[in-house]
């Protein structure tokens, strides 16, 4: 697949991509290197590994981090349940069972990274939100990485069949390692511009009226420029023209009182809540009228 | 030189460019740059800029640093004032042209052509003198920096392990803080039962392995600000060394700035003569004065957004005076206490700073926990003292 066909094949996904990321992703997958993305939440990091995997109709298997993830959780455990049961019905029979007869892979409950390795069929990995794991397990990480494979101790090293496509996403919450980062190609994905985004909202939502969402993009657009503690992403911008349209809305409201309570969607912390009051949004409305809407791209954060 | 040399010097001058301003570009993204090339279709050179960010970025902050690095570099007759003193002789510098190259040498099929082939270019790229080097990451600006002629090599052995003695009280005397989320520990006190009961699988359901946990306590991520303005000619290679030993005891972020900010944590981490060098080079571009607060906008805007939270601690090392609007700085810092940091403010000086917008800043309560006096290694040791005692706030000395 050339980088124009994935381009391509990414906005039928539903994915509108810039050419830089686009660029990145074909680099990835020849280079056969994982893509760490970083970002602010909410543009768009995890949405692109399920975009990805829909343009090159694979399965997207995906591990969510968090704290105290550990390998049984990650990679693989043994099903001792199972295992148990194997012995207590082999007791009532003549043949007994064998140490070497309860390790095989009968016996492997696979997770998601065992499972993305040892899959038939090529695959997108999505690792979402890795700074919210252990250092340590970003230490068993490189392996799989590096060389994509996952050392069983009672079975042997097991070997991808196929180089699935990794996707890391992170927050920046935690610094991660070097050796991580340099296993992976990089991309850092920023608020979109006022052109994509609202290219991207009309492709998610295209019952909602034209003017609908160029008003309200817009309108986020200059609130992202806002000194907020939760700066609204891309998804609280669908979120909140999904809810507009569904108010049966056809353009933003003049008046602020009535927008006031859509804000739920885009505000989501007590201080933006505060600091976003009605004369601000007024403000924010009218800056729409006169000062040409936010043509330039958002500043980076 | 084989014939492939010209554009593979290019491409390794570029990375040796990258690697003078931080950049972690060794070996293998070196080669990785190559094969992107290599694989890109021709008649689209440009894109090389997208696929080259992809392999050298690491991080954020890389990626900030990226496009001006590139313009640098590829195209420097768009970039003012990037002049070259060095005057060596340099391979092409045309983007499309080292690419056409390395495609018709590789479509010619000469063995001795081949990246991955242990190339001399690739693997010990053409390092230039360390005059020339750092005179480029200066883009031609004078070497009689404000912090040239100290150089951080020239502390005495029994100073810097009484800055390290004292850098680690400090760091013990930061409070841990603890948290809501619990970790495991053997000797923790309460037990897991959900993973006690997973675990007791393997025996047969009798929990032979019981898993404990813990609260979990975090220390305080520490952020130190720098003031390398010409003002703070004659203190900042004190307050350098002295970020320098947080970054080693507790593994503090460290930024410089005086008009414009820069992370310079990566440098701090080696401790050598070329240190102070380096981060020269980081600041040499900067033009006179000192804007304190766009710093501290751009520190939290941009630098240390994510990791700015309650159990952040911002170490502002300076004079205070800002070329700013002075409310400009009150505002900066009430947004990094926003979300939650602590500030703490050193200055050189026998009082307090007497700039307006530091007596702003001082004037609002809650902004700054701290201002404290800082010129010295004795000045360092009452820091400690009063961190590690719990004086009452707004101490002075």
């Amino acid at each position: 697949m050339t980088e124009a066909q994935l381009r391509e094949s990414l906005h039928r996904a539903g994915y509108i991509t810039d050419e830089a990321l686009a660029t990145t992703l074909w680099l990835a997958g020849e280079l056969q290197r994982p893509l760490l993305v970083e970002g602010d939440a909410g543009v768009g990091k995890t949405a692109l590994a399920a975009a990805l995997s829909t343009a090159r109709g694979q399965v997207l298997v995906r591990l969510q981090c968090h704290e105290g993830l550990d390998l049984s959780q990650a990679a693989y455990e043994w099903n001792y349940g199972r295992q148990l049961l194997a012995i207590r019905l082999h007791e009532t029979r003549a043949d007994r069972v064998q140490e070497a007869d309860l390790f095989t892979r009968d016996y492997l409950l696979e997770r998601p990274l065992l499972r993305a390795i040892s899959s038939e069929q090529p695959c997108v990995l999505l690792i979402d939100e890795i700074d919210r794991a252990d250092e340590a397990f970003e230490a068993f990480l490189l392996e799989v990485l590096a060389d994509y494979q996952i050392t069983v101790p009672e079975l042997g090293t097991v070997r991808a069949r196929h180089i699935p496509q990794v996707v890391l996403t992170s927050n920046g919450t935690r610094e991660l390692s070097d050796a991580l980062r340099r296993r992976c190609l990089y991309h850092y994905l920023e608020y979109p511009t006022l052109a994509r985004e609202i290219a991207i909202v009309r492709s998610t939502l295209p019952g909602a009226e034209g003017l609908l969402i160029e008003q309200a993009v817009a309108f986020v657009q200059r609130l992202r420029r806002e000194d907020l503690v939760k700066v609204p992403g891309l998804a609280e911008t669908l979120d909140w023209v999904r809810a507009l349209h569904r108010l049966a809305l056809r353009e933003l409201p003049d008046d602020p009182g009535a927008m006031m309570a859509t804000l739920a969607c885009l505000l989501k912390t007590r201080e933006d809540r505060f600091q976003v009051g009605p004369q601000r949004v007024r403000q924010l409305l009218e800056g729409r009228r006169t000062a040409g809407v936010a043509e330039a791209a958002p500043q980076p954060t | 030189m084989n014939e492939l040399a010209r554009p593979l010097d290019s491409i390794a001058g570029f990375a040796a460019l990258l690697r003078d301003h931080g950049l972690k570009v060794g070996v293998a993204e070196q080669q990785a740059m190559v094969q992107a090339a290599l694989r890109l279709p021709l008649d689209r050179p440009a894109r090389l800029d997208a696929a080259w960010r992809a392999i050298a970025c690491h991080d954020a902050r890389d990626w900030q640093r990226w496009p001006d690095l590139f313009e640098r570099y590829w195209h420097p007759q768009r970039t003012r004032g990037a002049s070259r003193i060095s005057g060596q002789t340099r391979p092409s510098r045309a983007l499309q042209q080292v690419v056409h190259d390395l495609h018709e040498r590789l479509d010619a099929g000469s063995p001795s052509s081949r990246p991955a082939a242990s190339d001399t270019a690739l693997d010990a790229p053409p390092v230039e003198s360390d005059d020339g080097g750092l005179a480029r990451s200066q883009g031609g600006a004078s070497r009689t920096d404000a912090l040239h002629d100290r150089s951080l090599a020239q502390w005495l052995p029994q100073d810097l392990a009484q800055l390290e003695r004292l850098a680690e009280a400090i760091a013990q005397s930061l409070r841990r803080r603890l948290t809501r989320r619990w970790q495991d520990q053997t000797r923790g006190r309460r037990l897991d039962v959900r993973r006690t009961l997973r675990a007791s699988l393997r025996t047969g359901g009798l929990p032979l392995h019981p898993v404990w946990r813990t609260p979990r306590l975090e220390r305080p991520r520490l952020f130190v600000l720098v003031d390398v303005s010409r003002s703070m000619q004659t203190h900042a290679q004190l307050f350098l060394r002295i970020a320098r030993a947080f970054v080693t005891t507790m593994d503090a972020r460290v930024f410089v700035f005086h008009t414009r900010l820069a992370e310079v944590t990566a440098l701090l981490r080696s401790d050598s003569a070329s240190v102070q060098d380096k981060v020269n080079a980081v600041t040499a571009g900067f033009t006179g004065g000192t804007r304190i607060s766009t710093s501290v906008t751009d520190f939290h805007t941009v630098h240390a957004r994510a990791q700015l939270t309650r159990n952040a601690r911002v170490w502002v090392l300076s004079d205070g005076f800002d070329a700013d609007e002075p409310a400009q700085l009150s505002d900066a810092l009430a947004r990094v206490r926003a979300r939650g940091a602590r500030i703490t403010w050193l200055h050189p000086s026998e009082r307090p700073p007497a700039s307006q917008a530091m007596q702003l800043a001082l004037a609002r309560r809650g902004l700054i926990d701290r201002c404290l006096r800082l010129n010295s290694l004795q000045d360092l040791a009452k820091v400690a003292e009063l961190l590690h005692g719990r004086q009452p706030l707004r101490s002075e000395s």
